[in-house]
């Protein structure tokens, strides 16, 4: 465990946009056109962390493979396509699926598996051990709870904005050469 | 300054007898008394919607069932709905190998994410005003109990109108019969006159007496509740909260898929009025858009604010000085007194308190003063270091010995405030006379906390 924390196993696919200022610790898959804010921080402590295509992931977002007391087995972290993690949010949880939005500030814990089109509301924090239903919206003080029709759309007009801008401000980290997207 | 984050601290005493902090009071200059939320006439000037700020008079809003026809709430959470807008591809009817594309509006909430969709409301080609209300089921049955009841108010009134002439009569008569001043002619003109015109009102509300009401039908047995309520799991995405259901009370949906957007509540502009001279004691602008007010009498406008420094130690039964700071919010020098209470107050003063005797002088406020680093000394006032602590542009700080006399409860410290008011209320402006100098008197707590435990 202790051995994966190492930068050079970061993979960064082609077409990635990943801030030199962000922290990657570990094991870490970025697949392509996703884009990683300076600030951001994943953390692959307990095992790799496979994220896949056309998320964005902004500033002080904290993603966590994070190792349990025990000091178990080796977990896999994978998160899906075409999610946002906004600002400052939280997330640990092992499975994501796509489309989700964890809006800014919020903690989503690790036995919470996102399936696909689900928001976690700003400052909500879910730390059950459940499997959420599709498109399930959690929003407000108290974290209410609906299930919405659609799925949040994707963010492509943002991505391609951001691809375009954040390289004129910012340093990236390279893409590795041999890194190929673990998932499509 | 501890008053900053709880200006529950220092209370002045209302002239209803209520303990008020100073930024919960007004001052009503043509009394010259402090007064409260609790004890001024609330006015409405009127209704207005807070989302759109339109504006209207009480009757239009009545009619409105105050609520505002453009602007929605969500019916999920209550937030208010904005506008989306889509472009849909219409395929022409001409020729259906052309399609345009064509603005399409929906709503969606911001905070929930609850859009019109959700509950398979179509989109409408208009951004507002295309979203038809639904129609009460029991719509006809509240208009005939309305129309009832608006009989039954008028003959109450056509009775009472009646008593009142038939008093006023007997009074005539009575006057008639004694005849003292040679009235009878002039009473029995009024008379007859009077009785034809009542005459006139009691047809009418024979006419009106005469309506029909369908009574209510007691229902005797419902239909049992279906066996899937009992067997199926309950899915709570599905169901509407009550507060989902209250919020539109004609319709109570129960069902999450029957929520329908909530016309927006109005609010209310509204203007005080003391209620003893009638005088308006804040009066706000017209206008929604504006924060401004046309009259705005609070009290820490003209009353000087009282604060003070938490002391580091307040020990039971010993003598403690502690620093208040007076602010003066008036553009003049303002002379003010603190003085003993001489009798027993509702406040249990249950400290023994050595108050300065001599009159203090502030400086007058100057909104420019804080840009000005060295304004210490442009006053020039011979302080007495006994008891003025410090003094910066319109504040001073003024010494009192306080003695604890309670262990357990908070000390508190009671006082009259005396102070100076130059009152423009009295002067008129186009002569040329010197406003009229006034001293007011406000009974004035501090709690100071829970004194320390001595060895």
């Amino acid at each position: 465990m202790a051995s994966t924390r190492n930068p050079t196993s970061v993979k960064i696919a082609p077409g990635a946009v990943v801030c030199d200022e962000s922290e990657i610790f570990g094991d870490v898959t970025i697949a392509t056109r996703t884009v990683v804010h300076p600030k951001a921080k994943i953390i692959a402590e307990a095992g790799p962390i496979i994220i896949g295509e056309n998320n964005i992931i902004e500033e002080l977002t904290q993603i966590v493979n994070r190792t349990t007391e025990k000091g178990g087995n080796q977990t896999v972290m994978i998160i899906g396509n075409n999610n946002v993690f906004e600002v400052g949010s939280y997330v640990e949880s092992l499975k994501i699926g796509d489309h989700n939005v964890v809006e800014a500030k919020a903690h989503v814990g690790r036995q919470v598996e996102l399936t696909s089109g689900c928001i976690i509301g700003a400052a909500c924090s879910i730390t059950s051990s459940e499997v959420m239903q599709e498109n399930t919206v959690i929003y407000g003080a108290d974290c209410s709870r609906r299930v919405q029709r659609e799925k949040p759309p994707a963010q492509a007009l943002q991505i391609d904005f951001l691809t375009k801008i954040l390289p004129n401000y910012h340093y990236l980290k390279k893409p590795s050469k041999a890194a190929t997207p673990q998932r499509t | 300054m501890a008053t900053l984050l709880d200006v529950n601290v220092v209370k002045y005493l209302c002239s209803c007898g209520k303990w008020e902090p100073l930024c919960r009071l007004y001052l009503c200059r043509h009394c010259q008394k402090l007064r409260s939320g609790d004890c001024v006439l609330h006015e409405v000037d009127s209704p207005y919607c807070p989302n759109c700020l339109e504006n209207m008079p009480s009757s239009e809003a009545k009619l409105k069932k105050n609520r505002c026809t453009n602007c929605f709430d969500c019916p999920s959470c209550g937030h208010t709905l904005t506008t989306r807008a889509t472009s849909q591809i219409v395929s022409d009817a001409e020729d259906p190998n052309k399609s345009t594309p064509k603005k399409m509006y929906y709503m969606a909430c911001g905070f929930c994410r609850w859009t019109t969709r959700d509950v398979g409301i179509s989109d409408k080609p208009v951004a507002s005003g295309a979203w038809e209300d639904l129609e009460n089921p029991h719509s006809r049955r509240i208009h005939s109990l309305l129309d009832f009841y608006h009989q039954v108010a008028q003959r109450e009134k056509a009775d009472k109108e009646r008593k009142k002439y038939v008093r006023r009569r007997s009074h005539l008569i009575f006057a008639a019969s004694m005849d003292k001043y040679g009235l009878t002619s002039v009473a029995a003109k009024r008379k007859s006159l009077l009785s034809s015109v009542s005459g006139i009102s009691i047809k009418e509300n024979e006419e009106v007496n005469i309506c029909s009401l369908e009574p209510v039908e007691a229902v005797d047995d419902f239909e049992s509740l279906p066996n899937s309520i009992f067997t199926d799991p309950l899915q709570l995405e599905k169901v509407s909260t009550i507060s989902q259901r209250l919020a539109s009370p004609e319709f109570q949906p129960a069902m999450a898929t029957d929520l329908y957007p909530n016309h927006k509540h109005l609010l209310i502009r509204r203007s005080l009025r003391c209620k003893e001279c009638e005088h308006n004691l804040s009066k706000p602008e017209f206008n929604p858009l504006s924060i401004k007010f046309k009259i705005q009498l609070i009290a820490l406008n003209h009353v000087p604010e009282i604060r003070f420094l938490k002391p580091k130690e307040l020990p039971f039964k010993k003598e403690t000085k502690v620093v208040l700071t007076v602010c003066n919010p008036a553009t003049y020098n303002t002379k003010l007194q603190l003085l003993p209470l001489e009798e027993e107050t509702a406040v249990n003063n249950n400290t023994k308190t050595e108050l300065p005797k001599k009159e203090i002088v502030l400086a007058p406020r100057d909104d420019s003063a804080i840009y000005d680093d060295n304004s210490q000394s442009q006053h020039g006032f011979k302080d007495d270091t006994s008891v003025v602590a410090f003094r910066k542009a319109n504040k001073v700080g003024i010494f009192i010995k306080v003695t604890p006399l309670q262990q357990d409860e908070d000390a508190k410290v009671c006082f009259w405030l005396k102070h100076e008011y130059r009152n423009t209320t009295v002067a008129l402006p186009n002569e040329n006379q010197e406003p009229q100098i006034v001293w007011l008197q406000h009974k004035v707590v501090i709690n100071l906390g829970p004194p320390h435990k001595t060895k």
